[in-house]
This record gives structure tokens, C-alpha cells and sequence, in this order.
């Protein structure tokens, strides 16, 4: 008895999974195990997509996990170069291991970025009892001793992370950067577990990984590395108005292979556009603490060239790349 | 005498000596990382240099290896498998697993009929509940003959 | 009291017919995914995500579902560990040593019953101390830091020397192997990578499901191919399925203690579930003595890693609600599923969305309840894979891996190194080196190079800093007790036949 009962919650489970996965309307490549940013970008966009009607059918997610997002990236390159249905997920990270090499002979030009929708603001922050209260001190801390501050991350070392704080410090005049400790752990709320617990004196890292951290007082921003304060945390004051001109944000969006027409290029701006437009976006923006950032279409790839260069440059001088 | 022990000890502290020495190649890595990268892999070379060297000195009892004809069958399986990877992904999900899995059950029972039955039994059920109950993203059939 | 009330909230959030429907679903999908070797907790959030859209389920009843597909995998990894000893999650793989020589006994209806009571009673364990003691608990994952954790994995392979059944040498060789495994792929603290000779598959590292499924799962293949089938559990003949009251009855001690240190283990972000079934398995390997007869295929062997994993399960649960650090891959799910309902874990969490939190610990209860009555009445039914011929279920098995493995990153790549895996594994097993440590090296190999620079990063090269806080030092002489305590063991119990084994070599 016990035993059909089960049996036929079984097959209306299946049943009901295989209504679920009838047919895909456009595939969704997040380069990395589900979890991550890029998995949260082809969820939201794929789920937004279907429920504001600008595609017919479900969008499948596929995980492809690799290389930071090189598997993916060559495997599109490579085989799936002029497939107008297939959207991958994209953030600076992509950019940033793109300008380092980081894909083997991959280049930047090989795929057409299509828009970001929204970003994830570059922050700098300290335990609550830490002596620094603005980033004029921790500048200052830096330059009287490299050692004496080591900032903790969640990207590799010279990844993302690691390179807000340095771009901070160039842009305070201070050049020996090679000596300013990192460490780089799994993820922002590891890095901030170190900071609060005093291993480290700073985390850097993504706004989205704070917000909780920020609300129980355990830790304090110093800066917010955008150009203007972040809607919902105006007392996080900028970089900028601290007098260091520096704008980093994790931006979340897309791109497409280099080989389809600009018409299916362009179909995907509008659908992206129409995705930033929505209010169920608006609604996943704040609960995940993404700020607004829309770039879409041709204005797009050029400010990712733009980025691409001048990531290029940084690395080289820290010697990531030669 | 000849053991199997030494032999494998041997081929370890090879392999241990090239890992050790390619980690001596690796670039020096971050000012501010004092350990750098090539410590560890260092300290984990000699560490498998001794433990093999614990092997040739004093190897056990010699393990009873399958005779040539099941060797050779061992091959043969791991050419299948093999072959299998390479084929899944150009040629859709149901040919090759029909033949790797027939193969297979013919080298663990030999008996042609339900060997071919096998492969294709468990080819086209796993795929169905691959495909449809558990979501996975497989293809049938090339990529190019369904489009 | 509180707890009473906030538990009261919890089942008035989580307790209706649609939502206990919901459990019986999760938790039988989830006991088959986590069965099934390969698969694992990313593929049950790949299958979650879809159906919470579909079904259009609010965050209470999407929470029942995850919960019970996330406790089902923990009870599911120990089903295949013993019936095929193949295991079918990496914290499973400590079940194999003892529930897969039961099974050839054709004790595996009582393997898989002792196992599956030793599940919930770690579970259930783990999630009354969560629901107890989680916001305290969070502050101990500020105490550990890079010191902190490289001791915690020295201590891990300290104990291994208990590991091996006669070469020490072997067992030790097999955690270096894995250690050296670990080190290839991107370096985290230079930003480029090590030993891929420039292969962009390899620049992630060697995945640990490849490895363990290979290890096992492609080498029982090859063990079926030169032995036709004889020499496994598969056709046995099964003594009917029973509860063994009295067996069950003389393992509760050690259920009791593995749960806690379980629960421990998987409290650290930076050990888990696997940790947490490995010391659980040793330690109870090491009281038990020679006499215990661990790896023979004993209750306590089977009930100890269970209990462990299980509880750490529930552990890892406090880091991922109140700091948002997913200590395993599979709470990295959850923490995935959670943010997709807009849950944002933190520790805020608590204060802030008490129904959400209060509703997750009544879910899991319920959840824990679903898969005790589902799990011990379909035994009976698990068995039966031990009467499929073997001719059919091996090749099923290495079908379903390879899809498995494929669906990590849809490349051959990591289907041939998953035989390589497969060839090495069978190879160890003939040689008699044993293949957990080499596991465990893959598992921690990583975390354990990463967490020795940071500390001395953080240090500026200072290696007294290793052993700089109380904590590091009581670990520290841990691992030294669980390194002396076998040497010195073993000096007096074997003395005579090392001698008789030098002799031969001479």
C-alpha cells in the first residue's frame, strides 16, 4: 500500500518535471557551477524574459563550469559562433581575465557584448572597531607602512578584487603596490568572516556582499567606488568625493556570439533593454543589492574596449601579465 | 626480484622529480606572497620522493594480477570508454551510449542478444530521465541533424 | 521558553498537506539523486530552480522542497556506497569501508537500516543544535583563520595512518598523490596557473566528483570485467530484511559522538561534510581498537560516517544562515535556491525573517521524519538493485556517471580523466593503496596551500604564527596525539611481522 502511494507521488513528480522542461526557447550559458553571479544573471534574465513575454518558451540555463568562465568562452568561440538563441552571462570578471590572458589565446573581440543591467558597486570596508574611519586614513596607513594593512578578497590575486584597492592607492600617488598584502578566499562573506574576526584589516569586494554585514554593525564601508552614493546606502560616502577618482563596479549582463547578424545582435539589446525596464528586475536589483547600470547595444561594447585597455594596464604593472 | 611495488615506487618518484622540478619553473608569484607557489608543491614532491622510496626498499606481497587474455580485455574496455567521451558530444547521447553500454555488459556476462538489449534499453531510459525528469541538457541525435 | 514559540511559528509556516506532499517529493527525488553516483548537488538545484518557477511556489513551500532534496541527498550518498561501493556523494565515501564488506555478507538490509537510523539521528541532532545555539555559534567561524584551518587539515592527515590496512607508506602516499592533484589549476595567491601544461580544462583544477567517481565507480567496472560479477555484493544472497534492534542499540554511543563532532565539522566553512564523516569514521575507528574490526564491514563503521555527515549536513547549515558562507557544495546550493527567493542569508537573517528561518528548522524536522519512515521501509526495495544482474546495473552505473560528470562542464575532457581516474583506482585497489586519502587530498589539498601562504601573507613570513592563538595549538597537539597514537599502537601489536616482512625483502 505504502509502497504505490509512493510510487504514484513519484510519477506525478516526474510527470510534472516533464512539463516543465518541454521546449527551450533561447539556451543561457552561466560559466560556472549554479550558485555563483553568472548563474544568477542567466536565472533572473532567463526567468524575467519568459514572464514579461519577450520570449515564448522557458530559457534553459546550462551550467558550464571551467577555467573561470574560459571553458564557456571558448566553447562558444569555437562552436557556437553564429547561434542567434544563445546568450551567455557576463561580468567584469569576464573582461578582467580577458584583458590578462586568463582564457589561453582568447581575445575580447571574439564575442559581441550586449548590455550590462545592472551592477554590483565596488566597496571598501573594515571591522567596526578598526582606527580607520575614512579611506584617507587607511591611504595613509598604507603609505607609512605597506604591511601594515592586508586586505582580504574573494577573487584570485589579481583579479577584480584585488585591484580596487590598488587602483584606490595609485590613484592617492602610492606606486609600490606590488607590496600591499591580498589574500584571496572563497567568496566576499569568507573575506569579511576574516576581517571581522581581525585576521585582516580590510575587505574589498562587491556591495551585494556586505548589505547584511552592514545592517548588524559589524562592519563599516569607507568608500563605495561609484560615481555617485548608491540609492538605499547614501551614508556609504564615494572614492570620489574622498578625493580618489576611482569607479569600479561589478557589472551583470551578457554576450553573444561574434558570428550572428546585427539584427539578432540587436534583437538581444531590445530584449535586454525591455528586461532592465521591468519592474520584476527593479524588484531583483534591490533585493540583491545591484545598483542600477544600463548599458546597452553599441555604447556598450565600446565602454567594454575602454575597460578591457585600461585593465591591461594595471595588470601589466602589477605583473600579472608581461 | 622484481615487484610491482618497485616498479610503482619507482614511477612515482619520477613523476615526483618532474613535479618538483616544473615547480621550480613556475614564476616567482606576488612580492607580498612570502611562501610563493613553489613551497608547497615542494614540501608534497620530496614528501612523495620518501613514501615511494619506503615502497622499493620494502614492497608487500606481490598483488595477484588478472592473467594476459582479462588484461587485455581491461584495455579493450578503457579504448570503449574512451572512445565513448570523445563521441558523446558529436554524436548525440543515444548511439554512442547504446554501444559503450552493450559493450560492457558483453565483457562482464557474454551473451550477444542480451548485450545488445542492455545497450539499448539503458540508452534510450537514461536518456528519457536524463533529458526530461532531471532537466539535463542532452542531445539525442548530432546537433546537426536535428538543428 | 522562546524556542517553543519560534518552533510553534515554524510549523504554523511549514505544516499543511501541500507542503508534506512537497517533502515526500523532495526527499525521494533527493535520496535518488544523491544515490546515484555523479550527480549531485548541483544537478538537484539545476532540477529545484525550474520547478519553484513553475509550480510558482512561495519561499515557504520552495524551502520545504529544497530542504527535504538537500537531507534526502545526505540520507541517499550511503545507498550505493554499500550496495555497489561506489558512493554517491563525496561525504558517502567513508561508508563504503564498512557498508560494502556488509553487503557482501549479504548483511546489506541491515547496513542500509543502521545507516539510515544513524542519518537521523545525526540530522536531527544537528538541527535541534541549530535551532538551539546557531546565532552564538556563528562567532566561531571569527576564531578561525588561516592558521586556525591549516592545522584543522594537518589534523586531518594525521590520522590517516589508521588509514591503510598494512603499509602506512601506501596510505600516505595516496593523501600526497591528492595533495599534488590539488596544486594544478590557477594559484589563488600568484593569479596564474600551475602544472596544466597550458590546458584551459585543467586551469580550475581537477574537479573532486571526477575523481571520486572515477576512483570508484569506472574502477568497480573494471573489477566486474575480471571477475564476471563473483566476488561482489551483487546476487548475494540477502538474509531478510530486519531491523537489528540489538546492533542498532550497541552503535548509539557511537552515533551520539559522531553527530557532535559532525555537527562541528560542518559548523567551519572550511571543513564540511566530508571532514566531518572522515574524523568521525577515524575516531571511532581509533576507540574501538584493533578488536573493532573497522573496515571488515561492522555497524559502527557504517553508523559512525553516517551519523558524521549527516550532522555535519545540519552544521553547515549555521555558517550559510547567519554569515552567508556556504560551507559545502551542496549548502552552496541552497544558499543559490535562497537567493532566488529573494532570502538574502546574513546575519541580520535571524532578526529579520524570522518565519523564513523558523520555517526552514520545521522543514527540516519534517523533512528528517519524511525520509526516517520512507527510508527504512524502502530498504527492502534498494536491495533489490543487488538482484539486477550484474551484466545490466554496471553498465548502468558507468552510464549514469558519465552523464553525471558530462553535465558538470559538457566536456570529454573530464570524461577521460575521469577513466584515467577509473585505470588508477583500479590499479591502487589491486596494489592495496587505499583510495580515500587520495580523495580527501584532492578535497582539502587546496583550502590546505591556501590557508598555510595566507597565514603567512598575513604574517610577513613568520612561521611562529602557525601556532599563534590557543586554538591552532590544541589543534596542533591533536593532530600530533591522532600521528603518535597508531605509530606507537601498532609498534606494539605488529612488531613481529614487520621483522617476518623484512626478512622477505632481503
Amino acid at each position: 500500500m505504502k509502497f504505490t502511494t509512493l510510487k504514484a507521488l513519484g510519477t506525478s513528480a516526474a510527470i510534472s518535471l516533464l512539463a516543465a522542461s518541454s521546449v527551450w526557447a533561447a539556451e543561457c550559458i552561466a560559466p560556472a557551477n549554479p550558485g555563483g553571479g553568472w548563474d544568477f544573471t542567466c536565472r533572473q534574465i532567463g526567468k524575467i524574459l519568459y514572464d514579461i513575454g519577450q520570449v515564448d518558451a522557458p530559457v534553459q540555463v546550462t551550467n558550464m563550469a571551467g577555467a573561470g568562465g574560459g571553458l564557456a568562452y571558448s566553447t562558444v568561440v569555437a562552436e557556437r559562433n553564429t547561434d542567434p538563441e544563445l546568450i551567455v552571462a557576463a561580468s567584469s570578471a569576464t573582461t578582467t581575465r580577458l584583458a590578462q590572458k586568463a582564457y589561453g589565446d582568447a581575445t575580447a573581440d571574439q564575442v559581441r557584448f550586449v548590455g550590462a543591467i545592472g551592477a554590483d558597486p565596488g566597496v571598501i570596508v573594515v571591522a567596526a572597531d578598526s582606527p580607520f574611519q575614512n579611506l584617507s586614513d587607511m591611504v595613509e596607513a598604507i603609505k607609512a607602512d605597506p604591511a601594515s594593512v592586508a586586505f582580504a578578497g574573494g577573487s584570485a590575486a589579481g583579479g577584480f578584487d584585488h585591484m580596487k584597492p590598488l587602483q584606490v592607492l595609485k590613484a592617492a600617488g602610492f606606486d609600490d603596490i606590488t607590496s600591499v598584502k591580498y589574500i584571496g578566499v572563497d567568496g566576499g562573506a569568507d573575506a569579511i568572516t576574516q576581517t571581522v574576526g581581525g585576521f585582516t584589516q580590510a575587505m574589498t569586494g562587491d556591495m551585494s556582499e556586505i548589505v547584511g554585514f552592514i545592517k548588524s554593525g559589524e562592519v563599516r564601508a569607507l568608500a563605495v567606488l561609484t560615481e555617485e552614493r548608491v540609492p538605499g546606502f547614501e551614508d556609504i560616502p564615494t572614492a570620489k568625493e574622498q578625493g580618489f577618482d576611482v569607479v569600479a563596479v561589478n557589472w551583470r549582463g551578457l554576450y553573444v556570439p561574434g558570428g550572428i547578424s546585427d539584427e539578432d545582435f540587436q534583437k538581444w539589446a531590445d530584449r535586454l533593454q525591455a528586461v532592465a525596464d521591468s519592474a520584476e528586475w527593479k524588484q531583483a536589483m534591490t533585493d540583491n543589492g545591484l545598483a542600477p547600470f544600463t548599458k546597452v547595444g553599441g555604447d556598450f561594447q565600446s565602454w567594454i574596449d575602454g575597460v578591457v585597455a585600461q585593465t591591461e594596464e594595471l595588470s601589466r604593472e602589477i605583473g600579472v601579465i608581461q | 626480484m622484481i615487484r610491482t611495488d618497485r616498479v610503482f615506487g619507482l614511477v612515482v618518484i619520477l613523476v615526483a622529480l618532474t613535479y618538483i622540478v616544473s615547480a621550480y619553473n613556475l614564476p616567482p608569484g606576488n612580492l607580498f606572497d612570502k611562501l610563493g607557489p613553489k613551497a608547497f608543491p615542494t614540501i608534497i614532491g620530496v614528501g612523495m620522493i620518501i613514501s615511494a622510496a619506503v615502497l622499493v626498499l620494502r614492497p608487500d606481497e606481490e598483488p595477484e594480477w588478472p592473467a594476459r587474455p582479462t588484461l587485455m580485455a581491461l584495455g579493450f574496455a578503457t579504448v570503449v570508454l574512451v572512445a565513448y567521451a570523445y563521441a558523446l558530444k558529436p554524436m548525440g547521447f543515444l548511439v554512442p551510449t547504446a554501444i559503450a553500454a552493450g559493450v560492457l555488459s558483453y565483457q562482464i556476462t557474454p551473451h550477444r542478444r542480451n548485450a545488445v538489449l542492455v545497450g539499448i534499453g539503458l540508452s534510450i531510459g537514461l536518456f528519457v530521465i536524463f533529458k526530461y525528469a532531471l532537466g539535463l541538457s542532452l542531445f539525442a541525435f548530432p546537433r546537426s541533424l536535428t538543428g | 521558553m522562546d524556542i517553543f514559540a519560534n518552533l510553534a511559528l515554524g510549523f504554523s509556516v511549514a505544516l499543511s498537506p501541500w507542503t508534506l506532499t512537497l517533502a515526500v517529493i523532495g526527499c525521494f527525488l533527493g535520496t535518488i539523486i544523491g544515490a546515484l553516483p555523479g550527480l549531485g548537488p548541483s544537478n538537484g538545484v539545476a532540477i529545484l530552480i525550474p520547478i519553484t518557477f513553475t509550480l510558482g511556489l512561495d519561499a515557504t513551500a520552495a524551502l520545504v522542497l529544497l530542504t527535504s532534496v538537500y537531507y534526502g541527498a545526505m540520507y541517499g550518498g550511503r545507498i550505493s556506497s554499500i550496495l555497489l561501493n561506489i558512493p554517491g556523494d563525496e561525504p558517502a565515501m567513508m561508508t563504503t569501508l564498512d557498508g560494502y564488506p556488509m553487503a557482501k555478507q549479504g548483511r546489506a538490509g541491515e547496513a542500509l537500516v543502521i545507516s539510515g537510523v544513524a542519518s537521523f539521528v545525526g540530522a536531527l541532532l544537528a538541527t535541534i543544535a541549530l535551532a538551539l545555539v546557531a546565532p552564538y555559534l556563528a562567532r566561531i567561524a571569527y576564531k578561525f583563520g588561516p592558521a586556525e584551518y591549516f592545522a584543522l587539515y594537518v589534523l586531518a592527515f594525521a590520522t590517516l595512518g589508521g588509514m591503510a590496512s598494512r603499509n602506512q607508506a601506501k596510505a600516505g602516499l595516496a593523501a600526497l598523490i591528492g595533495l599534488a592533484i590539488a596544486t594544478i589549476g590557477l594559484d589563488n595567491n600568484a593569479g596564474f596557473d600551475r602544472f596544466t601544461g597550458g590546458n584551459l580544462h585543467l586551469s580550475d583544477g581537477v574537479d573532486f566528483l571526477v575523481a571520486i567517481v572515477g576512483l570508484f565507480a569506472v574502477a568497480e567496472v573494471f573489477f566486474f570485467i575480471e571477475t564476471h560479477g563473483r566476488d561482489s555484493a551483487v546476487g548475494v544472497k540477502l538474509e531478510r530484511v530486519i531491523v537489528p534492534w540489538a546492533e542498532m542499540w550497541s552503535t548509539r554511543w557511537t552515533m551520539l559522538r559522531s553527530s557532535a563532532v559532525g555537527f562541528i565539522a560542518g559548523v567551519l566553512p572550511g571543513a564540511g561534510a566530508s571532514l566531518g564523516s572522515f574524523l568521525t569514521y577515524m575516531m571511532e575507528k581509533g576507540i574501538a581498537g584493533e578488536k573493532g574490526g573497522f573496515g571488515t564491514g561492522v555497524a559502527k563503521g557504517v553508523a559512525a560516517p553516517e551519523a558524521g555527515n549527516n550532522a555535519a549536513a545540519g552544521g553547515a547549515l549555521v555558517p550559510m544562515l547567519t554569515l552567508g558562507v556556504p560551507g559545502s557544495g551542496t549548502t552552496a546550493v541552497l544558499l543559490a535556491v535562497l537567493m532566488t527567493l529573494n532570502i538574502t542569508p546574513g546575519p541580520t537573517l535571524f532578526a529579520d525573517r524570522p518565519e523564513v528561518v523558523w520555517g526552514l528548522i520545521a522543514s527540516l524536522l519534517i523533512a528528517n521524519f519524511v525520509l526516517l519512515l520512507m527510508n527504512v521501509p524502502l530498504v527492502r526495495v534498494f536491495v533489490k538493485v543487488l538482484m539486477v544482474p550484474p551484466a545490466v546495473l554496471l553498465p548502468g552505473v558507468t552510464m549514469i556517471s558519465f552523464v553525471g560528470i558530462y553535465s558538470l562542464s559538457g566536456s570529454y575532457f573530464d570524461l577521460v580523466l575521469m577513466i584515467l581516474f577509473g585505470v588508477m583506482g583500479y590499479a591502487f585497489r589491486k596494489m592495496d593503496i587505499p583510495t580515500v586519502p587520495v580523495i580527501l587530498g584532492i578535497l582539502l589539498g587546496y583550502q590546505m596551500e591556501n590557508n598555510l601562504r595566507h597565514a603567512m601573507t598575513l604574517s610577513g613570513g613568520e612561521w611562529t604564527y602557525l601556532f599563534s592563538s590557543p586554538i591552532a595549538v590544541g589543534l596542533w597537539i591533536f593532530a600530533a596525539a591522532g600521528f603518535i597514537a597508531p605509530i606507537f599502537l601498532r609498534g606494539m601489536l605488529r612488531r613481529p611481522q614487520v621483522a617476518e616482512a623484512d626478512k622477505v625483502t632481503d
